[in-house]
């Protein structure tokens, strides 16, 4: 059994949520004794295949086409298609991209073939693999599996495996596969990227939140939050009470009446944890509580708790997070 | 322009879920549920862009018999016309299967545009709009923000990760995907909702459209997670908690 | 506020504020009798499609919510057929009488007449709206969901309509890109059936004086719908409880219904003019679950949801007079609820379908002026509605000085044809009756909840479904804030805080200065605030329509 993980990178930079993909794919193939083809796509794409093929995988494809240069869905799809019609993989594997998100549902569907989207987890079960994916904007979760003929398409969500947990000691060379484009096949036409100040915010992307409550007390304090959410690379959040007095921006809002997130680490600072707010955030992967009160129901939650006075844990926090860089 | 948007009845978002034990799919009876939020965003701009170009946006959705709900909602909020494939059983097609169900129901339709949400709050697939533009042969684009229409060509800003964003331009008729919150959705008026009641749903089933998907996938079940969660309480001063966290998030949690 | 916006009008025939059993009853009994005035050729021709019905919650059922255990009476007027299609959760099977104290039930070996309920159907008055609305919906009338009715449209006395709610603005009234002013809603009738507190009916009695003998008196209902193991109670097992823990000195009750489905309806009703500002009634109804009696039942289950209301009481002596020029008051808004047997469903329905012929007669007659619209007032002093009231006309107000005087009273009055003791009995309004706190202190904490049989106001609030926007005016007016941190914290010690079953009401302090915080997002339209505050000065007006509440099965 072979499974194809097809990585993402932009202009010569990896999206890291690729390593994700190779470390599920790693497990995967534990479980069934698949092996493992990883793929770079792209132009000018050797050096990164070489740094692909330091890890743990059966062989490197380095895809490479002028058109595929700039990312399109026509390029991408047409030059995938002919890869898997060569290599025949029966797993194809990728990170749940907003790329991805654009053209793999396409690349299946041109082959007849499913795609089963934003896994959070893979399971092995009686010879079968079992996908996990959310339902009902995480309140469920509902194990899904293929039917039909391979190959079969997956993508995982950031966050959902380690990228730091993928097995090194690769030794194979990258292999170029050819791939034929015309012009003509391709209708978008892309243009500049660019990066502007955001006017809304996606809390739903963060992989770090630090979400404040009323706690927090005044809106003077909350530089004190923000000081931490930029020492451990998050984004600021908060409970409804805090949007509500306009302290912070309605996005900002967790909560069943604001956003619901499920990032790798949020951080509940003077949260008392009342159900309204605790629905928008429990699904996250490690939940940590800073609140005055023991008895405060976001303990409930909460992996790790610190019970006292976040005026001074939270300046503390952010303090040992610089000295530990 | 004319326009076709996909709406989506979906179960209310505060609708507590009820799952009979082992199924794969959640007990409808006793919920309120409402037009997809995402989908909303998308309706809203095919109503703008209408009012801007002329022509027609027309409601489809496929779904059971309360699906027309959300078709009426488009209707009240200025759409022309409805298309309603009926379908009791919609919650056991795949991402694949709906769309060929949606994409024959376009096929009827001479449009220049199909708009979908990001995804629907229920299944929340992310698929419909990608995989409509494959099975309609139509060029597309996901997430976006900004639709310039002119000449029969589209200039799209699109988003991207890490507050990126890329302009494209496509031919028309194509397929887009509408990033949620570009808009504020307008609200339905009495007038609107009145003159909704006189306008035509035209109701399709599969059979009509000619349609037998097969499953590329199967929900086996769906449950609410178990959390097997031990509070690990960290004491000591605010400096000693503070270096026993950020250790325990480095080394035990990885998540630093 | 944005400057006079520019207003849609529509005209309609009749105009019908408020989607519960009353407004229902009123567009579908009056439907039919169009129908018959129709087919028999006489003239003018009227349409349903002129009859426009306002309903703010976000569907039909969303905003309501009663025990319920509903007499049939007026349902089977209106659909003769309704044991097949009504959606009846269960007939009575069993129902009985307790008497509670802190650990111990004592059955009443006679169920006491007003309590006995065979022939009568546990409900979810929710669904049986939801169910009525579909039957109007068939019969043309215009329904209108999400929509309120924000104010009267007067001309001098007459009423000529209602302003729809204005969509779109921010928490600061300014418009937001979606906004959409209200129209201008004209009819020659409107019918107010708001339900208990309408904000409309109390704009319109204050006008045009409109008061009864006696000023309107209100309970609160708080109320949980559980899911419970198999077995712990049959469908159609219906008991009421008095005693523990409603002080004596109180009007209040508590109830326990088995439905389909090991479904269970509780709650606490508590007469809204008792003399402790301090006592919480969502309190006093979670301490109410941990009796015995009630533990035994719902130990173990689901919460399913929660709501609160509240309830007319006042009865036949605080009904306004229910017409002026261009309009009617019906259902609660009305008074027209049985406060002896606590049964205004089949009440409503009634005085809905009476509405209707009122209301035929005018149209064909060209004439909705308060003389014509009178013809109302003689219906109902003709029909069961005003019999039922009549015979238990005094007996809330027997209870204003709390359990036993009220027996007493009500023992005479039933032997008398509701006359008792003193007939008219006067009443006070219920926030007349606080006594001054006098020092005493406020409790330290509030009450939290074991998480799992009992809960703290706020996890409640969660499971009541209730939705606001994040951004839109506050629908609490106070009309000055200064009474709040001055002489309602030294006189009362802020009752607010402790009568709102939502938690919308807090006094915070922020930079050293005490002041009444409003989270008006967690209002779930009960409109205690509006009646129990000591000085009046909260006024409770529709949010923007579809806001509120979403009591799903309740």
């Amino acid at each position: 059994m072979k499974i194809l993980v097809v990585t993402e990178q932009r202009e010569g930079q990896w999206n890291r949520a690729s390593f994700e993909t190779l470390a599920a794919a790693q497990q995967a193939a534990r479980d069934t004794g698949a092996s493992i083809s990883a793929a770079v796509v792209g132009k000018g794409v050797g050096a990164l295949a070489k740094e692909l093929a330091a890890h743990k995988v059966a062989e490197v494809l380095s895809i490479e086409h002028d058109l595929l240069e700039k990312y399109t869905p026509d390029g991408y799809t047409l030059a995938l298609k002919q890869v898997i019609s060569t290599e025949k993989p029966d797993f194809v594997f990728f990170p749940h991209t907003y790329q991805v998100r654009d053209f793999a549902p396409k690349l299946a569907a041109s082959l007849g073939r499913g795609m089963i989207a934003d896994c959070v987890g893979l399971r092995h079960e009686n010879g079968k693999l079992i996908f996990v994916r959310q339902m009902f904007q995480g309140k469920t979760a509902a194990d899904v599996v293929f039917q039909g003929d391979a190959p079969w398409f997956a993508s995982f969500q950031a966050g959902a495996f380690r990228g730091d947990q993928v097995e090194m000691g690769g030794t194979s060379s990258p292999r170029t596969v050819a791939v034929d484009l015309k012009p003509d096949q391709i209708r978008t036409k892309p243009l500049e990227l660019f990066r502007e100040a955001k006017q809304a915010v996606d809390l739903t992307q963060a992989p770090i939140i630090v979400a404040i409550g009323r706690g927090i007390k005044e809106p003077t304090n909350i530089p004190l939050a923000e000081k931490l959410a930029q020492a451990i690379g998050g984004e600021i959040a908060a409970s409804r009470p805090i949007c509500d007095e306009g302290w912070l921006p309605m996005e900002r809002q967790i909560g069943s009446s604001g956003q619901t997130v499920a990032p790798k680490l949020y951080m509940a600072i003077g949260i008392s944890g009342a159900i309204q707010h605790v629905v928008g955030m429990k699904g996250s992967r490690t939940i940590v509580a800073i609140n005055k009160d023991a008895n405060a129901p976001i303990f409930e939650v909460a992996d790790y708790g610190i019970v006292g006075d976040l005026f001074e844990i939270v300046p503390a926090l952010t303090e040992e997070l610089a000295k530990s860089k | 322009m004319n326009i076709v948007v996909c709406v989506k009845q979906v179960p209310a978002k505060d609708a507590p879920l009820a799952i009979p034990e082992g199924a794969a799919w959640i007990r409808e009876t006793d919920i309120g549920f409402e037009l997809n939020e995402p989908d909303g965003y998308a309706l809203e701009e095919g109503l703008r862009l209408k009012e801007k170009h002329g022509g027609e946006v027309v409601a489809l959705s496929l779904g059971p018999e309360r699906s027309k709900q959300a078709i009426k909602e488009a209707l009240a909020k200025g759409a022309e016309r409805g298309v309603h494939v009926s379908d009791d059983k919609f919650y056991e097609l795949d991402p694949l299967g709906s769309a060929q169900c949606l994409a024959a129901a376009i096929k009827r339709e001479k449009c220049d545009l199909v708009l979908t949400g990001l995804q629907s709050d229920d299944h929340g697939f992310g698929q419909t709009g990608v995989l409509l533009a494959e099975l309609l042969g139509l060029p597309h684009a996901t997430i976006i923000m900004q639709i310039d229409a002119a000449d029969g060509r589209l200039k799209l800003k699109r988003e991207l990760e890490a507050g990126w964003f890329q302009w494209v331009e496509l031919p028309m008729p194509a397929v887009l995907s509408i990033q949620s919150g570009i808009n504020k959705p307008r609200y339905a008026t009495l007038k609107g909702i009145m003159a909704a009641k006189k306008k035509e749903i035209t109701t399709l089933t599969r059979a009509d459209l000619g349609v037998a998907p097969s499953p590329t996938q199967r929900i086996e079940r769906i449950y609410i997670p178990k959390k097997t969660k031990k509070t690990e309480m960290l004491t000591g001063s605010a400096k000693e908690a503070a270096a026993k966290l950020v250790e325990k998030l480095k080394h035990e949690a990885r998540v630093l | 506020m944005p400057v006079a916006p520019q207003r849609e009008t529509l005209e309609a025939d009749v105009l019908i504020v408020g989607g519960g059993p009353a407004g229902l009853a009123c567009a579908l009994h009056l439907a039919a009798l169009i129908k018959k005035h129709n087919e028999s050729g006489a003239k003018p021709e009227l349409s349903t499609e002129n009859i426009y019905l306002l309903e703010k919650g976000r569907e039909i059922g969303a905003n309501q919510l009663s025990g319920a255990v509903m007499d049939p009476r007026g349902l089977a007027e209106l659909v003769p057929d309704f044991e097949k299609s009504a959606p009846l959760d269960t007939p009575v099977t069993d129902d009985a009488a307790w008497f509670f104290t802190s650990k111990g039930a004592w059955k009443f070996p006679i169920t006491p007449p007003p309590l006995r309920n065979h022939g009568n159907y546990v409900i979810s008055l929710s669904k049986l709206s939801k169910w009525l609305g579909g039957l109007v919906e068939k019969t043309g009338v215009n329904l209108f969901t999400g929509f309120a009715g924000s104010s009267l449209i007067l001309e001098g006395d007459r009423v000529c309509g209602v302003i729809t709610d204005d969509k779109g603005l921010d928490k600061n009234s300014k418009a937001k890109s979606n906004y959409t002013p209200g129209y201008e809603l004209r009819a020659k009738v409107t019918v107010l059936a708001e339900g208990p507190r309408g904000s409309l009916t109390k704009q319109l009695v204050s006008h045009a004086k409109l008061d009864g003998l006696n000023p309107q008196v209100y309970s609160i209902g708080v109320k949980e719908l559980w899911e419970v193991p198999d077995g712990r109670i049959k469908p159609g097992f219906v008991a009421h409880t008095m005693g523990w823990p409603v002080p004596a000195s109180m009007y209040g009750g508590g109830w326990l219904y088995g439905m389909q489905g090991n479904r269970v309806s509780v709650g606490l009703v508590i007469g809204l003019e008792y003399a402790d500002p301090l006592f919480d009634p969502h309190e006093a109804f979670q301490k109410y679950k941990t009796h015995p009696f009630i533990r035994r039942v719902l130990e173990g289950g689901k919460l399913v949801r929660y709501g609160a209301k509240t309830i007319p009481a006042g009865g036949w002596y605080s009904m306004p007079r229910p017409y002026v020029d261009g309009a009617l008051i019906i259902g609660d808004s009305g008074s027209f609820l049985d406060a002896q047997k606590l049964k205004g469903i089949h009440m409503a329905i009634k005085s809905g379908m009476m509405a209707a012929e009122t209301i035929l007669d005018a149209l064909v007659k060209g004439n909705a002026s308060a003389k014509a619209l009178s013809a109302f007032k003689d219906r109902v002093d003709a029909s069961w509605a005003k019999k039922q009231l009549w015979s238990v006309r005094n007996f809330h107000q027997g209870f204003a000085h709390g359990l036993v005087p009220g027996l007493f009273h009500a023992a005479f009055q039933q032997i008398s044809g509701g006359r008792g003791l003193v007939d008219p009995m006067r009443a006070h309004a219920g926030h007349e009756a606080y006594a001054h706190l006098d020092g005493r202190k406020p409790p330290a904490e509030r009450f939290k909840g074991d998480g799992k049989l009992t809960f703290d106001r706020l996890t409640d609030v969660y499971h009541s479904g209730t939705r606001h926007d994040d951004d839109e005016p506050c629908h609490l007016l106070v009309s000055d804030t200064n009474i709040c941190v001055g002489r309602c914290t030294q006189e009362f010690g802020n009752p607010c805080q402790y009568f709102c079953p939502a938690a919308v009401y807090e006094m915070v302090e922020e930079r050293g200065e005490r002041k009444l915080k409003i989270n008006a997002a967690n209002c779930v339209h009960c409109k205690t605030c509006d009646i129990a505050d000591p000085y009046q000065i909260i006024t409770w007006v529709p949010p923007e329509g579809g806001g509120g509440p979403n009591y799903e099965g309740m």
